[in-house]
């Protein structure tokens, strides 16, 4: 794209201090979004999701970030202070993550909770924090959203705890949106629900969306871009309709050793695991 | 091998009961390896946990290896029925050395020869015998879930009831489980019925699949039916659909089943 | 799950320390040796936790070197020497019967560790049973134990040790009784809310699956799980056993004269205190300096065991 990328990362590298030694977490990516669907992929411990916090410097204590560029909007996400990051996490930059019993407070209402995410960027007052709550709460199609506002997290299902995360997520209007395993806790037809609603969302307020997920399938067929990640690092970029020729030889390990519904029940290739991958 | 006739399922008392399986009944025969899908709140783990025992308050009939079951298990029982759960991470006592959970069935059995039969059971689910003192926290998720894998086999059962057992692990550790499930089916001739919420996954490794929605049982049919996609109810189809990955217009139709 | 890459602090050392450290332990025993040895570090990482370590380490070498560090058995009188104020001869004075209270301090201890153990070993079981059972069993025995329970829990502690040893008659065993009696209920609810935390893990159905009978579910399942918090439960209410042993010991009630339980110090000595001070005031710091550190102690050993910091 010929505009400036609405995010910039070069040579990310987290890492953390434990009792054992030094754990490189991410070591050395480099990507951009612009405003499109830009999906992460990769297994337990490939650092997906550590990259995704590191964005919004949500590292805990022992953890260090570094890199030799992270830009956001021309705002250098690296040096600036924590009041700033305060004003751009929820407000610029949103986050989801992956279980709505875990991410919302279990003793407010949800409906309280979508107002507080308005008032906290806003100086709006109570009327309209709870005008505008309802509002998003219509948008994420909830139907009787009057009703559900008064509910407790404890009292909804896995597919609505996610649709209000994406509510309160959405209602400061953000440019970017972070998706940490949306949907990786629910059914497989709520899954696709939620991402169409995410869909529409991206597109109607011209959003960067950031999918982190371990099914390779679902977030090529969601996404525009793909990156591949093992070990903390980058194995392959591709455009999400080029995944079936991809090149990488973890990338086409993975597609091949998924169980197909179409397939035989001969023994399933198992991915060889090649030590170079971790020295690319 | 196994025959359910009406099973009914309840949760609670009083007031608060809850009907979690409604009339089910299927049968699988010896040595065939028979696939359970449905999403969450189907039923599904609860029709594996009322055959092994783990729920009692039901009715209709169980019958396993032409035993009718009641809601207490005679001991003979265990030696021919286990089950391999699903979280790897919750399924092995924190406090419990790998030769320890292994040990354990047996000593209840009052089996003899205990080392042979350990080195054995860990050399069949592919582990050698350096992970035989350590503990579930000092093994992956892949390792853990073949120790379950293990405790299961060790009483040589003739039925293994999977619930779930690749769902928490990494796609391309699934494939090693699941290959590890084939061969040990294959070769001690097991009979197995597998809950997932997977179809591929089912798809794969079972001969014969039934679909829950519910509570309810709404479809059963082979896998060469499944994979030829020729389902009838629009449940099945549905849910065919949405394993194949996104595709919006196609979201656009999905319809509440009740 | 992978290890990126890992950079050990030292280099590896050869030995003792591989041996504690290697991936795969031999056997049973090296694999409990391992565990300790991480558990060790994970305390020792901690300074607060090894003050409170020091103290009741001390605590214990004092008791047990009793006769190799005094030369009396802070018993005998001399009241020739009555209230010295310390000095090279008599390190902490002497207290109205001539007796040196460095003396009864350091045999003193032995009561101290005496009460506190003998309450601990009575407590910590009890509860933990009573607690793993109606978590386990749940519906009428739970109702009625914890009820039973309740009925321990609802009556201040000191009041009720009062009438026990007023039933019983004063003595440091009645002392001891007294207070255990009063101690358990806590307990016997920590390990039942533990015990409904882990009825429902995995674990515990694939144990049902395998036949296992409920003893063994509940002895070698549940118990090595609750047996943390209660352990840590246990170190921190150590200090106020002491307080109540002494409390005891002060109004009379507990060990009888002439046994230099720190707590009877302070009532016997307590006329003294403003000419005298090091007559009450040197055993009142004994006190102090042990509850603080049975509660360091605990902190620290509960931040090391601590099931919730995913062991």
């Amino acid at each position: 794209m010929a505009d400036t990328p609405l995010l910039s990362v070069e040579d990310l590298r987290v890492s953390f201090n434990t009792p054992k030694g030094v754990v490189e977490a991410v070591r050395g990516i480099d990507f951009e979004l612009g405003q499109e669907r830009l999906g992460i992929v990769g297994e337990s411990g490939s650092g997906k999701s550590q990259t995704g916090r590191a964005i919004l410097r949500l590292i805990s204590g022992n953890g260090r970030i570094e890199a030799k560029k992270m830009e956001f909007d021309g705002i250098d996400l690296l040096s600036a202070n924590e009041r700033r990051m305060r004003s751009i996490r929820g407000n610029r930059i949103s986050m989801i993550m992956q279980d709505p019993q875990y991410s919302l407070n279990p003793v407010m209402t949800v409906g309280s909770q979508i107002a507080e995410a308005y008032r906290v960027h806003s100086k709006a007052g109570r009327r309209e924090a709870r005008d505008r709550a309802l509002d998003m709460l219509e948008t994420v199609r909830i139907r009787e959203h009057e009703k559900v506002y008064n509910l407790y997290p404890h009292e909804v299902s896995g597919g609505m705890g996610q649709r209000i995360m994406i509510a309160m997520m959405l209602i400061p209007e953000p440019d970017l949106m972070i998706a940490d395993e949306p949907t990786s806790a629910l059914d497989v037809t709520v899954q696709l629900q939620v991402l169409a609603l995410l869909d529409d969302m991206v597109r109607e307020r011209g959003m960067g969306l950031i999918l982190i997920s371990h099914d390779l399938n679902l977030v090529a067929s969601f996404c525009d871009r793909v990156l591949v990640m093992y070990g903390g690092r980058i194995m392959e970029t591709l455009d999400a309709k080029d995944l079936h020729s991809a090149q990488h030889s973890y990338t086409r390990g993975l597609l091949e050793c998924l169980p197909q519904l179409d397939g035989s029940h001969g023994a399933l290739p198992v991915l060889k695991r090649d030590p170079a991958w971790l020295e690319e | 091998m196994i025959t359910v006739e009406n099973l009914n399922v309840m949760f609670g008392r009083g007031r608060n009961t809850v009907q979690a399986v409604r009339n089910a009944s299927f049968a699988v025969a010896e040595g065939e390896s028979f696939g359970l899908v449905g999403e969450s709140g189907s039923g599904k783990s609860t029709v594996l946990r009322a055959i092994a025992g783990l729920h009692t308050h039901w009715t209709g009939s169980i019958k396993v290896d032409g035993m009718a079951l009641t809601q207490k298990r005679p001991r003979a029982f265990r030696k021919l029925l286990q089950m391999v759960f699903q979280d790897p991470f919750g399924s092995l006592h924190p406090r419990h050395t790998v030769d320890f959970i292994l040990k354990e069935p047996l000593a209840i059995h009052r089996f003899d020869t205990v080392e042979p039969r350990i080195l054995k059971a860990l050399d069949e689910v592919g582990l050698g015998p350096e992970f035989r003192f350590r503990y579930p926290h000092q093994l992956s998720g892949g390792q853990r879930q073949r120790i379950a894998i293990a405790r299961a086999l060790i009483l040589e059962p003739r039925v293994v009831l999977l619930d779930e057992p690749t769902s928490a692990l990494d796609v391309s550790v699934q494939a090693e489980i699941l290959n590890l499930l084939d061969r040990l089916r294959r070769e001690h001739g097991l009979t197995y019925i597998m809950v997932s919420h997977n179809l591929a996954v089912v798809a794969h490794l079972c001969e014969r699949i039934a679909v829950m929605n519910r509570g309810v049982f709404v479809e059963e049919m082979t896998d060469e039916q499944l994979r030829t996609s020729t389902p009838i109810h629009g449940y099945t189809q549905q849910l065919l659909v949405a394993s194949k990955g996104y595709d919006r217009e196609a979201i656009d139709g999905f319809v509440e089943f009740t | 799950m992978s290890d990126n890459t890992t950079t050990p602090p030292g280099g590896a050392k050869p030995g003792l320390k591989s041996w504690l450290l290697s991936d795969s332990p031999g056997s049973m025993s090296h694999a409990r040796c391992q565990r300790l040895y991480l558990n060790w570090i994970a305390f020792s990482a901690n300074p607060i936790a090894m003050v409170g370590f020091f103290i009741i380490a001390s605590l214990v070498l004092i008791a047990v070197f009793a006769p190799l560090l005094t030369s009396g058995n802070g018993i005998e009188q001399y009241l020739a020497n009555r209230l010295q104020p310390p000095s090279a001869e008599h390190w902490f004075g002497t207290d109205e019967l001539g007796r040196d209270v460095y003396e009864r301090i350091v045999w003193g201890s032995r009561i101290t560790l005496y009460i506190v153990g003998l309450v601990g070993v009575i407590v910590a079981p009890l509860g933990l049973i009573i607690g793993i059972i109606a978590g386990y069993m749940g519906g009428w025995i739970d109702n009625i134990l914890m009820r039973v329970t309740d009925i321990f829990l609802a009556f201040p502690r000191l009041i009720l040790a009062l009438a026990f040893v007023a039933a019983l008659g004063p003595g440091l065993e009645n002392a001891v009784f007294a207070i255990a009696i009063t101690t358990w209920s806590p307990f016997a609810r920590i390990a039942r809310a533990e015990t409904l935390t882990i009825r429902n893990s995995e674990f515990i159905m694939a144990a049902q699956v395998q036949g296992a009978s409920t003893m063994r579910i509940l002895l070698s399942h549940i118990m090595p799980l609750c047996a943390s918090s209660i352990i840590v439960r246990l170190t921190l209410d150590m200090a106020g056993i002491i307080l109540v042993a002494a409390g005891l010991g002060f109004l009379g009630l507990g060990a009888q004269p002439p046994l230099p339980e720190w707590g009877a110090m302070i009532s016997t000595g307590r006329q003294f205190l403003i000419d005298q001070w090091w007559v009450p005031t040197i055993p009142g710091i004994a006190i102090l300096v042990v509850s603080m550190g049975f509660n360091l102690l605990g902190d620290g050993l509960r931040d090391v065991l601590d099931p919730r910091s995913g062991h």
